[in-house]
């Protein structure tokens, strides 16, 4: 993953989707929408994975309460850009 | 523009993924696994990948897969575990089905009929105490909490019929530091410790259970815990030290599936010492005496260690193979020798062959060999020459190699007997006898060099139950067919048992004689030899001594018979090659032929063999 991957939407997506395994083409705004348990692949789990990944990539502490509580990844990428 | 990295085994797994090939090209995901460029996260997105994987199409293509059923159920969140987890059995060819309860529940999931898990995991943590303890608290209420949660452990233990998988639980500082003065913080470690020991004390107490200690994976790399995971989702214990625990389940399931591996071989040169022999010479490489020959050192240590509970130790090494004897027989630095090593293949081949000729001399499948090597080439020939090998990276930082070769828990058991103690001796001798054979440039030469020597006399008091039980199995150089049970060894007039040992070890009561003697002179009414140690001369040596004993005694002739059954018929010459002669017929319908020696020209004791003492009795006159 280069260093930029979550500096856009569709970086970010793009890590969602190949880290957590996600089987579909998860891109644009359709996607950020989505509610998180309408993700094809989604399961509880994924949230707290997320967070790690995130955590990882941008070698920053991530507001893990408020991702949990998140609906959509577009939220959540809303939440790591408010880092940046 | 990002320079293109090489194909990792992850990428490779992406790439069966995405051609849909993953069920088919199953039995492959290990070998992308043991990838030695992979991860620890890479690791888990292989196991986030393979949970897509399609079981029963995997068992379509390759039915004979090895599937691991798992319960998973703890006090916390548990579900983090299931990624690596899935990872571990893969890189061990093993398929994970998995379930997983919802957090709190374990008391209700271990108490419910537990269907037929290979195995159940309870993950405890330090809230699995302390959610029984009030506020505010003392170290005396933390006390009674985690009293109760081992006494409710200890009986679900015991109505636990699958494998039960418990844990100790780390302390957090979150807890001792509520305390502030140091005495309670003190009473507080020694309550969690005596719980941790308790737990480790159910597995003593039940066979069912099983508990993998935390506090040497959190003293690998912390922290246990991420307390805004703790608090917002539950989860107790951090991912990392969830990946490590299930690693460790990994090499437990491992082993309930008998694929425990059965021998370790070694590199030699900056594997086990520091420096190139046949560059450096024998007085340039060190194991001891330089700050990097002690790290090496300590490495032949622990695989010493090793080799001590059943590991079968080899060497595969490029170098020529005096040079390599001398040094592991005279070496100063050595903490190894050969006596340690079942096998030592030292020569110029690839090690991929070596390998497989030390699989097959110690009678085990390559998927029971670990191979340990600080050369990247050589690692690779073998990963591709025999993937079935486990293969330990190691490099040029000796001080590593302990941790690298222990990490994988290779030859990880349930439990060891007396008999794997032992395996290594066994195997060290039978290795070594077959090694010098091909060594020796004829049998002569390889009799010459097995120094063998025999031991002829009355059997001794605890040796019955063995002479029996060589009587009974004992085919090939059965010379009647004749068999005894214990009780009727006590009626035979002269019994002798034969014991023998070579330069390589003991071997044993190995043959026996039954005969009696009379007015016409010795009669043999049977001769037994394990096949474990025919054509070494033995049974020459023994009949040899026999007649010269009776020559030397005046008896007038010695006679024995020959009675062809299913299995002897290469025994059928034995005695005219020693100068029996044929004299007729005998047993019931004339099958058993009759042999008599005039004691005119003894044969000698062949000179390889050694008689160390014969006491050769005269039935009930003694002498």
């Amino acid at each position: 993953m280069s260093p930029d991957s979550l500096g856009t939407l569709d970086g970010f997506l793009r890590l969602v989707r190949d880290d957590l395994g996600l089987v579909t083409d998860l891109a644009g705004p359709e996607a950020a929408e989505c509610d998180l348990p309408d993700l094809p692949g989604w399961d509880s789990v994924n949230l707290l994975r997320l967070v790690t990944l995130l955590e990882q990539e941008s070698g920053r502490a991530m507001p893990v309460g408020r991702i949990l509580e998140a609906r959509t990844l577009g939220e959540i990428y809303a939440l790591v850009e408010d880092l940046r | 523009m990002t320079t293109p990295k090489p194909t990792t085994g992850l990428d490779r797994l992406r790439g069966l993924q995405a051609r849909g090939l993953l069920e088919k090209d199953h039995p492959t995901v290990a070998a992308l696994l043991a990838d030695e460029a992979l991860t620890d996260t890479d690791l888990l997105r292989a196991g986030r990948l393979l949970a897509n994987l399609d079981h029963d199409a995997v068992l379509t293509h390759h039915p004979g897969t090895p599937v691991v059923t798992v319960a998973v159920t703890g006090q916390s969140t548990v579900g983090r575990i299931l990624d690596p987890l899935r990872a571990e059995l893969a890189r061990h060819g093993l398929l994970l089905r998995a379930t997983v309860g919802e957090h709190g529940t374990y008391v209700r999931d271990l108490t419910q009929p537990q269907g037929s898990y290979d195995l159940t995991l309870c993950l405890l943590d330090a809230e699995t105490v302390f959610c029984e303890v009030p506020v505010p608290w003392r170290a005396a209420d933390a006390e009674r909490a985690a009293t109760e949660v081992l006494r409710r452990l200890a009986g679900l233990a015991g109505g636990f019929t699958g494998l039960l998988v418990l844990n100790t639980v780390p302390l957090l500082r979150r807890y001792t530091h509520q305390l502030v003065d140091h005495g309670s913080r003190a009473e507080l470690g020694i309550v969690w410790r005596e719980f941790n020991a308790g737990l480790l004390r159910l597995a003593a107490a039940h066979p069912a259970v099983v508990v993998i200690d935390l506090d040497p994976l959190i003293a690998e790399g912390g922290p246990a815990a991420d307390p805004r995971m703790a608090a917002y989702a539950k989860e107790q214990l951090a991912a990392p030290l969830l990946a490590a625990y299930a690693r460790e389940v990994g090499h437990l399931a491992r082993s309930l599936c008998g694929r425990t591996r059965k021998a370790l071989v070694l590199d030699l040169d900056n594997t086990l010492w520091d420096g190139i022999l046949g560059e450096d010479g024998p007085e340039g490489i060190a194991a001891a005496g330089t700050l990097r020959g002690e790290a090496y050192g300590g490495f032949q240590k622990v695989v010493k260690q090793l080799g001590s509970q059943g590991v079968l130790l080899a060497v595969s090494s490029k170098n020529d193979e005096r040079p390599v004897l001398e040094v592991l027989r005279g070496h100063p630095d050595m903490a190894l020798r050969e006596r340690d090593f079942v096998s030592v293949e030292a020569g110029w081949r690839p090690k991929d062959g070596a390998l497989a000729r030390i699989a097959r001399r110690l009678g085990i499948g390559a998927d029971a060999l670990v191979f340990a090597d600080d050369s990247p080439a050589e690692r690779e020939q073998v990963r591709l020459g025999l993937p079935e090998v486990a293969v330990v990276p190691l490099d040029d930082e000796p001080a590593l190699h302990v941790t690298r070769l222990l990490r994988d828990g290779w030859f990880d058991t349930l439990t060891l007997t007396r008999e794997d103690r032992a395996r290594t001796g066994r195997y060290r001798e039978e290795g070594e006898r077959r090694a010098l054979r091909e060594r020796a440039g004829s049998h002569e030469d390889f009799l010459r060099e097995l120094r063998v020597g025999v031991e002829l006399g009355p059997p001794r008091p605890h040796e019955y139950a063995r002479l029996a039980q060589l009587t009974q199995r004992t085919n090939q150089f059965n010379l009647t067919g004749l068999r005894l049970r214990q009780h009727e060894l006590a009626a035979v007039p002269l019994l002798l048992a034969a014991r023998s040992t070579d330069r390589f070890g003991d071997n044993g009561l190995v043959g026996a004689v039954a005969g009696r003697y009379a007015d016409d002179g010795l009669h043999l009414d049977n001769l037994w030899l394990s096949c474990r140690v025919l054509a070494r001369g033995i049974e020459q040596a023994c009949l040899s001594a026999l007649l010269a004993y009776a020559r030397e005694r005046g008896l007038p002739a010695v006679y024995a018979g020959f009675r062809p059954t299913r299995a002897n018929a290469r025994a059928r010459d034995f005695y005219p090659s020693l100068g029996f002669a044929e004299t007729g017929h005998g047993g019931t319908e004339g099958e058993a032929v009759i042999f008599r020696h005039d004691l005119g020209v003894i044969p000698a004791i062949p000179g390889h063999v050694r008689i160390d003492a014969t006491q050769l009795g005269s039935g009930k006159d003694g002498g």
